[in-house]
């Protein structure tokens, strides 16, 4: 069996070859690289190839949720995957932490849910903390889940797991959605310490603040 | 008054064009009916303005305005929120079509 690292991608271009062949480097369990080329329009899809990636392509932009989904969706189709891993495209995190989830689910576990904050943050931006914070407290109440981070991509899950959970939230809601999905289906989780470093050109392709009152929007009014 | 004039001017353009959309068929017979009524009313409304002030009366509220003024903004939020759930509704869609095309695509490569 082996192990899909589903890495969601618009408009990385100039990223995604780095990031993949980062992972080809440091990870030595067997997997197989998938990226989602959501409508980018630019050449991400052909970098992330070159790099040795499978790549689907959504013909127009539908989010990050989106784009996790039909991955999703592919795994569930192909039975020779018994594990997926959710990776971030822009380069914030470390490959070689990935078979840390992967044991987590060796281990027992539904799904292995990355904490930066049990891990490592380098140069994260002050409103950044603050925003993930608060949305940790509503992550809470809103799942009952005690966890220590929250709208964390960084993830490990069990295949069989990604077939009881649903997800509608095509953007970014999506983060929250997926706790309260594991909350919902009683899915056994664990959190695995991992480092999220800020970069410049991460924190440029990142959520700005306001994203945050669009992400509750789309979780209260859709 | 002049205001009358000009409100029923524009009432009168946006019937000629309500009827050019159901001759052409972007709209059905049951829709037209319902955007007629809705233009007539307001007709009525803007000839004899005392009219609603007497419907105004009998529900309670002081003036014929101000009950235009409540029923049009209960109106344009349920219009709103309509709208918003079939904007909704046709993204969901959209997603599905796209990840549907996307997956076969890749069987067909």
């Amino acid at each position: 069996m082996t192990t899909l690292i589903l890495i969601p991608a618009y408009k990385e271009g100039k990223q995604i070859f780095k990031v993949i062949s980062d992972i080809k480097t440091k990870v030595k369990i067997s997997f197989e690289v998938l990226v989602i080329d959501d409508g980018s329009g630019d050449n991400t899809g052909f970098e992330a190839k070159r790099a040795g990636a499978k790549v689907l392509r959504h013909s127009i932009n539908r989010g990050q949720g989106a784009s996790l989904k039909t991955g999703v969706s592919f795994a569930i189709d192909h039975p020779n995957y018994d594990k997926v891993v959710f990776f971030d495209a822009d380069g914030q995190m470390s490959a070689e932490e990935i078979p840390l989830l992967c044991q987590a689910l060796d281990d027992g576990y539904d799904v292995a849910l990355g904490s930066r904050f049990l891990g490592k943050v380098i140069d994260m931006p002050p409103i950044k903390r603050l925003t993930l914070k608060l949305a940790l407290i509503f992550t809470r109440l809103t799942s009952g889940l005690r966890l220590t981070d929250t709208h964390n991509g960084f993830q490990a899950w069990k295949v069989e797991a990604l077939k009881k959970i649903n997800l509608t939230q095509d953007r970014m809601a999506y983060a929250s959605q997926i706790i309260n999905e594991v909350s919902r289906c009683q899915l056994k989780f664990k959190e695995v310490p991992v480092t999220i470093r800020y970069t410049e050109y991460s924190k440029a392709k990142g959520q700005s603040i306001g994203n945050s009152i669009k992400i509750l929007w789309d979780l209260f009014i859709k | 008054m002049l205001i009358q004039f000009i409100l029923l001017l524009i009432i009168i353009v946006i019937v000629f064009w309500l009827v050019v959309k159901f001759r052409s068929g972007h709209i059905n017979g049951w829709q037209f009916t319902v955007w007629l009524g809705i233009w007539l009313v307001a007709s009525a409304a803007i000839i004899n303005p005392s009219w609603t002030n007497s419907l105004a009366n009998v529900v309670g509220v002081g003036r014929g305005a101000d009950l235009v003024f409540y029923v049009a903004i209960v109106t344009l939020f349920y219009g709103i929120f309509k709208l918003l759930l079939r904007i909704e509704n046709l993204e969901k869609q959209l997603t599905q079509f796209v990840r549907e095309q996307t997956i076969n695509e890749h069987k067909e490569e």
